[in-house]
């Protein structure tokens, strides 16, 4: 019997959802290999009660949201969380700094719609329950979806990258943000990305979370080095990594 | 009184619930609640530094993330008082464009088709109807591979800058995109004949349309705001002295009103606004379809989107061609950083967009502002409900539900952009 998967958003832009889709060439023969239970994003039906693989995408800010996601990990075997704001709390984790009413407020002013009660400051899938497969990336990357997926259908462990970008950047050839006295975060971003934005003339803004094998204190070094505060690279860490946990 | 509720209308971007109350028989009041959470997008721009707002707000929407990156863009430059280069602009006129191809062929095939032919996705009709199916996804595709070769991937855009690109791609691979965009056209026609075969129901909406319209193109990258029943057109920039938005308590979304109407924005009023801009073909093409300009039939932005592909296809592949032949150059403008304000507008693939963003002299951001075009459809939409309604309230429960989803879904709406 092939896996019954479901997939569930929480907030997000739907932009891994997107993703998903976004490999037209595959799609059909992807969608062969398991048995799609349901998907609000591409068709019509209800969450059923029993599934085996649960994917998830978006960062948990409802008290909504904990009870979906304690409700999926009691039903799904699997649990994969795709995209920055699943593994780390990406993007929306920004909203987690500070007063989070006081937030609310200088967006919506006195007049709070009623209809969302339990507001919470945003964090990753992990915050709330286990996570089996991470895909990170804002967005992810298609194939490396498709690669966790086999895994995970295959029941193999949950390899993601641990190195930083750097070495990937370098195979590519690109020159060093460094050497112009510009910070990139590709000192200790997860690699796997093959160091896209860097090799289109844009600096690594962290998306894929921060490496396993990432040494900090180094990278601030490096940036002292290269005449920048060390704290900058903390202040650029925020930008997906708020709520990652990691410093 | 009995309520009915539809929790997470399915075949949509984002997480909406439809409710309706009906005594007698009668619908006594229908609401489009959106339960998509507080994203607070317009906070966590404040404080981080002025080039980091294109790619927070980009994350607003995984499928118009281009024209989020570039309204933002856009925001800060006439703050800034930047000048792009000709070149710079015509990329930009084909990341924004190109997109259209991969929304609408998503929209219309994905989640819009499926209604009408009775299933509740469009996957089984790979086995049914591969050649529909592949015709649907060789659109998408295409859109993706244009978005991906201007920005560097289909979904939040890498090489878009403040002054220009930081890469753009080989004029060897716009040339073949050239061919690719024209043979699209003859599949975005058989777009418009598929949905112009679908029973539409007849209704009108009661509101306003507005849309971007420029002099001698189909506008979507830039344009002065114009309304179709005042007859108004003003700067994008002075958007805050007419779109009124007001939050609402079933909805985390606010919703917008253009002097005290509701309003439809995105491809039936830019139809409606530019017809006469469309390309020959694309006009040729919508007139045979049935459409007549100045409909008010909100399910027929199903057939404009299609309409729209045509035009997509061949205007994109004739700014391939003249990007070719073009010699200037899209390296990024120099500027100066200082305090200020900007806004700007787009068309994104469902209606104009909206970015307002103020900087302090050392470059950090301010304020925030963003009003999205399922935003601005809400108000219409949910009174496009209520009229709609009591002409199906005769039908069973399933067939009413289905009716009223097929109604929110001409709007494409996306409830993940309209609350950010």
């Amino acid at each position: 019997m092939s896996a019954r998967v479901v997939v569930v958003a929480l907030a997000s832009d739907f932009g891994c959802q997107v993703q998903m889709t976004n490999m037209e060439d595959h799609l059909l023969d992807v969608l062969g290999t398991f048995e799609l239970s349901y998907w609000q994003l591409a068709s019509s039906g209800h969450m059923p009660s029993e599934y085996d693989v649960a994917i998830v995408e978006g960062a948990v800010t409802t008290g909504d949201h904990v009870a979906l996601l304690e409700r999926v990990r009691a039903t799904a075997s699997t649990l994969i969380a795709i995209g920055s704001c699943a593994v780390s709390g990406g993007i929306p984790g920004l909203a987690a700094r500070g007063d989070l009413t006081e937030r609310t407020r200088s967006v919506y002013g006195d007049t709070l719609p009623a209809v969302t009660h339990t507001r919470a400051a945003p964090a990753p899938v992990s915050a709330v329950v286990e996570v089996d497969y991470h895909v990170p990336g804002c967005p992810i990357e298609p194939a490396e979806f498709l690669a966790v997926l086999r895994r995970a259908f295959m029941g193999l462990a949950n390899r993601p990258p641990r190195e930083p970008l750097c070495a990937a950047c370098k195979i590519a050839e690109n020159a060093c943000f460094y050497e112009d006295g510009l910070l990139c975060l590709g000192l200790v971003t997860r690699t796997g990305c093959e160091a896209r934005c860097v090799s289109l003339g844009r600096p690594c803004a962290g998306c894929r979370g921060i490496a396993e094998d990432a040494n900090l204190p180094a990278a601030r070094e490096v940036l002292v080095r290269h005449g920048l505060e060390p704290s900058a690279l903390d202040v650029a860490l925020d930008l997906f990594n708020s709520t990652s946990g990691v410093r | 009184m009995s309520r009915l509720t539809v929790e997470h209308v399915a075949r949509i971007e984002g997480h909406g619930t439809i409710s309706v109350e009906v005594a007698g028989g009668v619908v006594q009041e229908i609401r489009m609640d959106v339960v998509e959470p507080a994203r607070l997008f317009e906070s966590m721009v404040v404080g981080r530094r002025f080039d980091e707002a294109p790619l927070i707000t980009s994350r607003i929407c995984g499928i118009c993330s281009p024209n989020h990156t570039l309204t933002s863009i856009k925001a800060l430059e006439a703050a800034f008082d930047v000048e792009v280069s000709e070149r710079t602009t015509l990329l930009r006129e084909l990341l924004v464009y190109g997109s259209y191809l991969q929304n609408h062929a998503t929209h219309l095939y994905l989640l819009a088709a499926p209604d009408y032919v009775g299933l509740p996705s469009v996957f089984p009709l790979a086995k049914t109807h591969p050649e529909v199916v592949r015709r649907a996804l060789g659109l998408k595709k295409l859109g993706n591979d244009l978005t991906a070769l201007i920005g560097g991937r289909p979904v939040h855009p890498v090489a878009a800058t403040i002054g220009g690109f930081t890469a753009e791609p080989p004029r060897a691979r716009l040339d073949q995109f050239t061919e690719l965009l024209h043979s699209a056209a003859r599949d975005a026609a058989d777009t418009v004949e598929l949905f112009a075969g679908f029973e539409t129901p007849e209704f009108e909406t009661g509101g306003e349309m507005l849309a971007l319209v420029a002099p001698g193109t189909y506008a979507t990258y830039d344009g002065d705001v114009c309304a179709l029943d005042a007859g108004w057109c003003r700067p994008a920039a002075e958007y805050g002295q007419f779109v009124d938005e007001a939050v609402v308590d079933h909805s985390n979304a606010k919703h917008a009103t253009v002097g005290g109407r509701t309003y439809l924005v995105g491809a039936l009023a830019r139809v409606n606004l530019s017809w006469d801009r469309l390309t020959p073909t694309a006009k040729l093409i919508a007139e045979k379809a049935g459409f007549a300009r100045g409909s008010r039939n909100t399910f027929h932005n199903n057939l404009c989107q299609a309409i729209e592909l045509v035009d997509c296809s061949q205007r994109c592949a004739h700014l391939c061609e003249s990007l070719v032949d073009d010699t200037g150059t899209c390296t990024p403008a120099g500027f100066t950083v200082r305090a200020g304000s900007g806004r700007a507008a787009t068309e994104a693939p469902r209606g104009t967009l909206y970015h307002g963003i103020s900087v302090d002299g050392d470059g950090f951001v301010t304020a925030g502002d963003v009003i999205t075009p399922t935003a601005q459809n809400l108000a219409n939409l949910e009174a496009d409900m209520r009229a709609y309604a009591p002409t199906v309230a005769h039908l069973p429960e399933r067939e009413f539900v289905t009716a009223i989803e097929r109604l929110v879904r001409a709007y494409d709406p996306c409830l993940s952009c309209a609350v950010h």
